[in-house]
């Protein structure tokens, strides 16, 4: 039982670093009809940034410091000299162009930072595990990446329900022609949208980083993973984008976790284990076909 | 209807270079060529069977190298069973391992165009952005699945000790193996100029046009489109049946979805909707990559630039600035 | 040959707040041209779009040819029978004159998985390619292609290949818009021409034509059938005129 519920705290926490991902990526989807490939080259350019920084100075702080504009300003800098050209432009230019962007940074942080994996630690004030119930100890950084994801969800909440920009974004969302119409600089907003969702992909692979190796194309497995939070969700919607990352996160961990288990039940062991690896590999893939044919357009659908 | 067109000199002139290419090379005592062209061979197949849903039928495949890959285990598979002499399955009936080319590269085309079928039918059901990612998406499980099937090794893959065995050709020369691949890549090019030009294919690039239009006149554009979704993953599962035989190795890396990608740069840097255009896209960018690899091992770092240069000034794609006409199908 | 080919039960759609069609009735009666006519945002292309299916309706039944028709597809609906002309030309820019005409005949033939053989050349292509090019008077544009024909000529193509397939009803949404006045007398014509063999539902917002065409007009006004009738009775009833022609010219 026990072990449920730390798995369930592990899925809750991919699905946190996945709804980071795809709350950003979606909007952008959403808004500017365009589709980005390159959305992981900023998660990876955070962890990255974060991982220097905090090695160079030792605080862990500052390189998250560092690590959150570097992200957003370089994809605001992608937006206005490549991104942009592309609104009007056909989806599969825009699946090119993003992708020769992809290999120009994997490459680049290969030249930076050598083929190597960095790690980035874990800060010595979160290291550590607590006993959240009798039995069952979890680390604190975990818990915290949890507490942050929670935070920005909040964070996001509210800008979109309660602030003017947020309703403006939120317009845009649903229906493209009519922040024209609201008056809005929608080239700036376009910017800022995008900026906005680099962000919080670089604020994602900072948490992440101290998890996995910081290495190039680590945006990409990633990247994949949102892809199929927002086919779930459904393009344009952060409802959609939670929903679908805590389903992806829990289908993928406690697929992992679980299905051997459970195989070895049925069959003798080593059939079991090569069904319930490969089966576990594709939960999240088989759980996107299920909902492709209940729901073509996902389950939070934008634009009606 | 023959004119001598820039358009019809340029075919002629590409398929009179890929017939004389082993000579000179060999002549030149040159014949890594013969393999690297071998090589291109085999993209350009898989790039034209791309070339039919990118530049004709309006789908955007981003998991093109997952039949491209299937083709190729089923290759490795069919060698790696008959080289253990165990069979692949008992039940529902016994199938032996084979290395015989006569039924492992039918196999190839069969089983990649059963996977385009069912993942083209689930695909089909959406558009635009969430076709592109569901195409993506499937193809990456696929590549999963092939990292989890340990007994044929996994992330590392099988090497296969010799080509698939033909009655009278044998394989294992890179000369038969070279005109083997040429072979059927003008057969294939061939293939699609009359499918693009047929009945079939006039519904493709009507519904690729304009689909309401289309079922407004009375046809469902979907079994058109699956259909040649089912064709375009046949053809890239014969490349990938070739790829095994040429590198006489197979792993889930041949699937990645990074070779997707590359496979939609040949199609757009050759000339989307063009047929031929691919051909020579996968011929440039695999010889750029290999010229620009010997000088710098960051060869990415300048490709991805002149990628994002290409998409944004020279849409034509190199056939169309060469022929200096307008594509086929606009 | 009397009786309706048509028959529109209770239609309603709405879009949030806004109710585009409203307990919409009214019936067609074959070999007539059936003319929908009233102001902008009446509407008349949500009903277009919800006969053709292209938008289901959120209540009411649609009945062609005495069969429920109301939750098919669009290309049933077509298969059974309905062709339309759109207001904004959706023709298929990039193929010719001629590919255009072939997909419109493809399209009433079973037999489309052909691989082999030249679209253009198939035996019912062949057959009746010339017929339907020179009944929209475009049998010498048939290599041009379709992006590059003028405005009038793109309607043409598009009302013809509406008409390939014979279809028992054709539905014209406003197949006048935007054709100089020489194009609207050819269109004119080409329709008095049909008249008889096709039924027609015409929704046009030049006066002129549907008076000289019509049979029978049917005046919506916010998503309401407030009239049906000839165009005489048209022309005297005062709620017509206060509704929608006064606000004419």
């Amino acid at each position: 039982m026990l072990l449920v519920v730390e798995q369930l705290l592990n899925g809750l926490q991919l699905g946190i670093t996945l709804f980071l991902m795809s709350a950003g990526l979606t909007l952008v989807f959403g808004i500017m009809q365009v589709i980005n490939l390159a959305h992981g080259s900023f998660y990876m350019i955070g962890a990255y940034v974060c991982a220097t920084v905090a090695a160079q100075t030792g605080s862990f702080l500052l390189g998250l410091a560092a690590a959150l504009p570097a992200a957003a300003l370089t994809g605001m800098l992608v937006e206005v000299v490549v991104l942009r050209r592309l609104y009007s432009r056909e989806h599969l230019d825009q699946v090119l162009a993003t992708f020769g962007l992809i290999m120009f940074f994997n490459e680049l942080t290969r030249i930076i930072w050598g083929r190597q994996p960095l790690y980035l630690d874990v800060p010595p004030w979160l290291s550590g595990s607590v006993e959240l119930l009798p039995g069952l100890i979890y680390p604190v950084y975990r818990l915290a990446v949890i507490g942050v994801g929670i935070f920005v969800a909040l964070a996001l909440w509210y800008m979109f329900s309660q602030t003017r920009l947020g309703m403006q974004i939120r317009a845009g969302a649903s229906n493209r022609d009519m922040i024209g119409a609201l008056g809005v600089n929608i080239t700036l907003l376009y910017t800022l949208v995008f900026g906005l969702g680099t962000l919080l992909a670089g604020l994602a692979g900072v948490m992440a980083g101290p998890i996995l190796a910081v290495e190039s194309g680590m945006g990409e497995s990633i990247l994949i993973l949102t892809f199929v939070v927002i086919v779930i969700g459904g393009i344009g919607s952060i409802r959609g984008a939670v929903a679908g990352a805590l389903l992806v996160g829990l289908v993928d961990t406690l697929g992992r976790a679980f299905l051997p288990t459970l195989f070895r039940l049925l069959f003798n062991s080593a059939t079991a284990d090569a069904a319930a690896a490969s089966l576990a590999s594709m939960a999240i893939y088989i759980l996107m076909a299920a909902i492709l044919v209940w729901k073509p357009r996902g389950l939070f659908p934008a634009h009606s | 209807m023959k004119k001598l067109s820039r358009k019809n000199i340029l075919i002629a002139a590409g398929a009179l270079f890929f017939l004389v290419l082993p000579v000179a090379a060999t002549l030149l005592e040159e014949t890594y060529f013969i393999s690297l062209f071998s090589r291109i061979l085999i993209y350009a197949i898989a790039a034209v069977s791309l070339d039919l849903l990118l530049g004709f039928a309006g789908m955007i495949s981003l998991g093109h190298a997952a039949y491209v890959g299937i083709g190729a285990y089923v290759v490795g598979i069919f060698f790696f069973h008959s080289s253990e002499a165990e069979p692949l399955f008992t039940f529902p009936f016994l199938l032996q391992g084979s290395e015989s080319g006569l039924l492992v590269l039918p196999l190839a085309v069969l089983i990649s165009a059963l996977f385009a079928l069912v993942i083209g039918a689930l695909c089909l059901r959406t558009k635009g952005m969430h076709f592109i990612m569901i195409t993506l998406a499937f193809a990456q499980m696929i590549y999963y699945f092939f990292i989890s099937l340990g007994k044929y090794g996994g992330d590392d893959g099988i090497s296969l000790y010799s080509r698939s065995s033909l009655p009278l050709l044998d394989l294992n020369s890179d000369l038969t193996f070279y005109y083997f691949c040429l072979f059927f890549l003008f057969l294939f090019v061939f293939f699609a100029k009359r499918l693009v030009d047929s009945r079939f294919g006039l519904i493709i690039r009507g519904g690729s046009n304009n689909e309401r239009r289309l079922s407004a006149l009375g046809i469902n554009p979907y079994k058109y489109k699956l259909a040649c979704f089912v064709i375009a993953g046949g053809a890239a599962g014969l490349a990938g049946g070739l790829l095994a035989n040429q590198t006489e190795y197979i792993s889930p890396g041949l699937m990645h979805w990074t070779l997707s990608g590359e496979l939609m740069v040949m199609v757009l840097l050759g000339g989307l909707g063009t047929l031929f255009g691919p051909v020579l896209g996968a011929a440039v960018f695999l010889l750029l990559e290999e010229i620009l690899a010997m000088y710098t091992e960051h060869w990415m770092v300048y490709m991805g630039p002149f990628l994002v240069l290409v998409v944004i000034f020279a849409k034509k794609g190199l056939f169309g600035i060469i022929v200096g006409e307008k594509n086929d199908n606009g | 040959m009397a009786e309706n080919i048509l028959e529109v039960i209770k239609l309603n759609k709405a879009y949030g707040a806004l109710q585009a069609t409203k307990n919409l009735s009214f019936s067609v009666a074959r070999g007539h041209i059936h003319a929908i006519i009233g102001p902008n945002g009446a509407g008349k292309t949500t009903l277009v779009n919800q006969l053709t299916g292209d938008i289901l309706s959120d209540s009411g039944k649609i009945l062609f040819q005495a069969q429920d028709i109301s939750r098919l597809k669009d290309y049933r609906r077509a298969r059974l029978g309905i062709a339309r002309s759109f207001q904004i030309t959706h023709i298929f820019e990039n193929l010719t004159v001629a590919e255009n005409m072939a997909l419109s005949i493809c399209a009433h033939s079973s037999h489309n998985f052909r691989f082999w053989r030249k679209g253009l050349q198939s035996g019912v292509v062949r057959e009746k390619l010339a017929d339907c090019l020179s009944r929209v008077d475009l049998e010498k544009r048939g290599h041009i292609v379709a992006s590059a024909l003028s405005h009038g000529e793109k309607r043409q193509l598009e009302v013809g290949m509406a008409l390939t397939g014979q279809p028992d009803l054709l539905i014209l949404d406003e197949p006048m818009a935007g054709m100089g006045p020489g194009g609207t007398v050819e269109l004119s014509k080409l329709i008095q021409k049909l008249k008889g063999s096709t039924t027609i539902l015409l929704v046009e917002h030049d006066m002129d034509v549907v008076f000289s065409l019509a049979d029978m007009i049917t005046v919506l006004v916010y998503g309401e059938n407030i009239l049906t009738a000839p165009p005489a009775e048209i022309r005297q009833n005062k709620d017509v005129q206060a509704a929608y022609l006064g606000e004419q010219d």
